[in-house]
């Protein structure tokens, strides 16, 4: 029996946990057909040995979990694919740059006339890696210095430090992330940063110092994380000309808080997904493990995308998110939430919807927003089979509402008053994915349903982002 | 604030009169305040019943923060905020409203000259011994300016505090005094003080300015005030007409309405 080379199998993106993951993306290569599979297929085989070459700093007990599949093959074509899987979740260990098997029939003494050798033939990715970027945004320019040590301890640990050094402000990020060894989902990370922020439509400063500890395992379908984050904020006022309400906002307050995320997410792709759903609930409870903030936030976002005909997909999302102040304080402006703006309810400027003072967005204890959306390939499909179908048509209804309860007025009052005043926008625009992180958008907007004081972008409107309504 | 904006200021204040919901913010009285942010407080609230413009105080656990100076105190006049009493008389000035008109150019040079006198000696002795004094620090300082906040953001920004205002002593060349010499200075600063004031009411004869204003709003915290020691009190109880100067002014502008 001859070599079989595996190598022709497409590499996998190297992707820790922190891009999301989006292995579900990439369609699983098939096993080409040979023409003589019968006969392979009937042959029984035993994998008699797996070597692992090229190691270094890796801990070999680390990679047992991952190829301990292999060793229940039984048949040559059962090899291939356990061996497949095996180097693809080698892969996702984030602690390689190139991973190749190499199936052999076995050689030596020991050697049974049906036993077969699997070696997998790796490169370890650098001790250290780094990079350089240069950002703009938000009235401000930036450089981004990162740092990567994968496979710190040699068992899939990952030390990354981030410094961003802006024209205006400065912040940086030390995390640490370990895998349980063979159960990849089941991880730990641990984070320091500093992260400062300018935010022009509530004319206000943050800096967040914080510390964080996240444990993030699977349960059934879902992914779960649960956290703990301390977090030290500093609020100030951005200019003389911020409003006395922002005013009132500023100084410094210590949030302590526990949340809890849950996802189950079905779709095929994060951005411009063709099929699935996203049902994402996430809860945090601040004030029980002290600081001086205290709080209980709710809220949920549901997506489903369904195929049409020619190519085209219908996606409707809906948004909800309730926050509760507990004790007599009121809530934060750094807590509550924002909608508006070409990543929510397009038609309207950048989180400038809802509660305001003086022009200044304070934004709301409770929202909704739903979205629904026809995408469908490029009139006349241009560029068709590559650079045009990362782009799309596609034409949107979005609607929404953002507001402070009374908490004496009862539940009944609270959903009429979300049901009264509805912001609400439609209109057409193209979107442009990149890569499978974030999307670009280009849109004619019409808002509807403006209340007063209210800014709104009538007309085209350019958003990029992660998250989209 | 740069001089375009204060002119700017100072035109819109003109065209509005004095509101009556005027409030004045400082830090919260019982648990929070340290002297010095006491004394620039009641210096203002001096100074505006001086000028007869109701202000109501209010107390906020982040009044320095909120302040456009990040000093204490400011008033929100209408939709201004203005912070500190030499900004403060400006304000009141562009309203129509202030007290040094009848100063001629020399008294009014003597008049800056003693408020400078009042701010680099009194302003800054206290600061020292809020913060570079250790027994006042740890036992006075460090848990009042701590206790709106929970642990240990209320460590953290106290010594954050601490370590600024040393700072800003070691800039003024006072880094280096003892305990002994700032208490001399203020004897100096009060000897001064005394002899201008001499046998008058207000230290410019029967009119009240706002070198009165200061002047008893840091003499007043100062003998009102209780610290680990009493001697930067006593160092101020040996000139009797000081003594009867704050008795004097709080008779007039702060009895039956309490401070």
């Amino acid at each position: 029996m001859g070599t079989v080379h595996a190598r022709s199998l497409d590499p996998l993106p190297m992707h820790g946990p922190e891009l999301g993951v989006q292995a579900d993306d990439i369609e699983a290569p098939e096993i080409e057909q040979e023409p003589k599979q019968e006969v392979l297929e009937n042959k029984d085989v035993v994998v008699q040995r797996v070597h692992i070459d090229g190691l270094g700093r890796t801990k070999e007990d680390l990679l047992s979990y991952e190829i301990a599949e292999v060793f229940r093959a039984n048949n040559l074509i059962d090899v291939m694919r356990r061996s497949h899987e095996a180097r693809q979740k080698l892969l996702r260990l984030g602690i390689f740059r190139k991973v190749e098997v190499v199936i052999d029939t076995s050689q030596g003494e020991d050697a049974l006339p049906n036993g077969l050798d699997v070696t997998f033939e790796v490169t370890e990715l650098r001790r250290l890696t780094g990079s350089y970027n240069t950002m703009v945004g938000n009235n401000e320019g930036s450089m981004v210095l990162g740092l990567k040590l994968p496979n710190v301890f040699g068992r899939a640990e990952k030390l990354t430090f981030q410094f961003s050094y802006g024209t205006k402000e400065t912040s940086y990020g030390l995390s640490f992330f370990k895998p349980q060894p063979g159960h990849f989902e089941r991880n730990v990370s641990v984070n320091v940063y500093k992260v400062t922020g300018q935010f022009p439509w509530s004319s206000i400063r943050e800096t967040d110092r914080g510390i964080s500890a996240e444990l993030g395992f699977p349960l059934w379908k879902t992914n779960q994380t649960l956290k703990w984050e301390g977090v030290w904020r500093e609020l100030g006022s951005l200019g003389q000309t911020a409003s006395f309400a922002i005013r009132e906002e500023s100084g410094h307050s210590l949030k302590s808080s526990l949340s809890h995320a849950m996802v189950i997410d079905s779709r095929n792709s994060s951005i411009l997904p063709r099929k699935g759903g996203l049902l994402k609930i996430h809860q945090e409870l601040a004030g029980y493990t002290g600081g001086d903030t205290s709080f209980l936030k709710e809220d949920f976002e549901i997506q489903l995308n369904k195929s049409l005909i020619w190519d085209s997909v219908l996606s409707a999302s809906l948004w909800g998110g309730l926050l509760l102040p507990i004790g007599d304080k009121t809530t934060c402006i750094a807590d509550r939430f924002y909608l508006g703006g070409p990543t929510s309810i397009r038609g309207f400027s950048m989180y400038s919807m809802g509660p305001q003072s003086d022009g200044d967005y304070l934004g709301g204890e409770v929202y909704w927003a739903g979205g629904l959306h026809l995408y469908t390939p490029l009139p006349f499909r241009p560029g068709r089979g590559g650079f045009g179908d990362l782009f799309r048509t596609h034409f949107f209804l979005n609607a929404g509402n953002l507001c402070n309860l009374n908490y004496g007025e009862g539940p009944q009052a609270h959903l009429k008053k979300l049901a009264e005043c509805i912001r609400w926008s439609y209109g057409l625009g193209i979107v442009l994915r990149l890569g499978n992180i974030a999307r670009l958008e280009l849109n004619y907007c019409i808002p509807m349903g403006v209340q007063s004081g209210d800014r709104i972008c009538d007309g085209f409107q350019f958003g990029a982002g992660i998250r989209f309504l | 604030m740069s001089l375009a904006a204060e002119a700017f200021v100072s035109q819109m204040a003109a065209a509005e009169p004095w509101p009556e919901n005027a409030t004045l913010y400082q830090p919260l009285k019982d648990d929070q305040i340290l002297l010095s942010d006491h004394a620039s407080s009641l210096a203002v609230q001096a100074y505006l019943r001086m000028c007869g413009l109701p202000v109501q105080v209010v107390c906020r656990a982040n009044a320095e923060y909120m302040s456009p100076s990040g000093k204490i105190p400011f008033i929100h006049v209408g939709n201004q905020v203005v912070s500190e009493l030499g900004p403060i008389v400006q304000f009141t000035k562009a309203k129509g409203h202030t007290l040094s008109d009848s100063l001629d150019d020399v008294q009014r040079a003597e008049m800056k000259a003693y408020m400078e006198l009042v701010y680099n000696m009194l302003l800054t002795a206290e600061l020292y011994v809020q913060w570079c004094d250790d027994a006042t620090a740890a036992e006075i300082s460090r848990p009042r300016y701590s206790s709106p906040y929970s642990w240990p953001l209320g460590k953290i920004l106290a010594y954050q505090k601490q370590w600024e205002v040393r700072r800003k002593m070691n800039a003024v060349g006072w880094g280096g005094k003892s305990l002994e010499q700032v208490y001399e200075d203020v004897s100096q600063c009060c000897q001064a003080l005394s002899q201008r004031l001499g046998t008058q009411p207000y230290f410019f004869n029967k009119q009240a300015t706002e070198l009165d204003a200061l002047v008893f709003g840091h003499l007043f915290t100062i003998l009102t005030t209780r610290l680990t020691s009493t001697e930067l009190a006593e160092r101020v109880k040996s000139y009797s007409n000081l003594l009867s100067f704050c008795r004097r002014i709080e008779q007039t502008y702060f009895e039956d309405k309490g401070s």
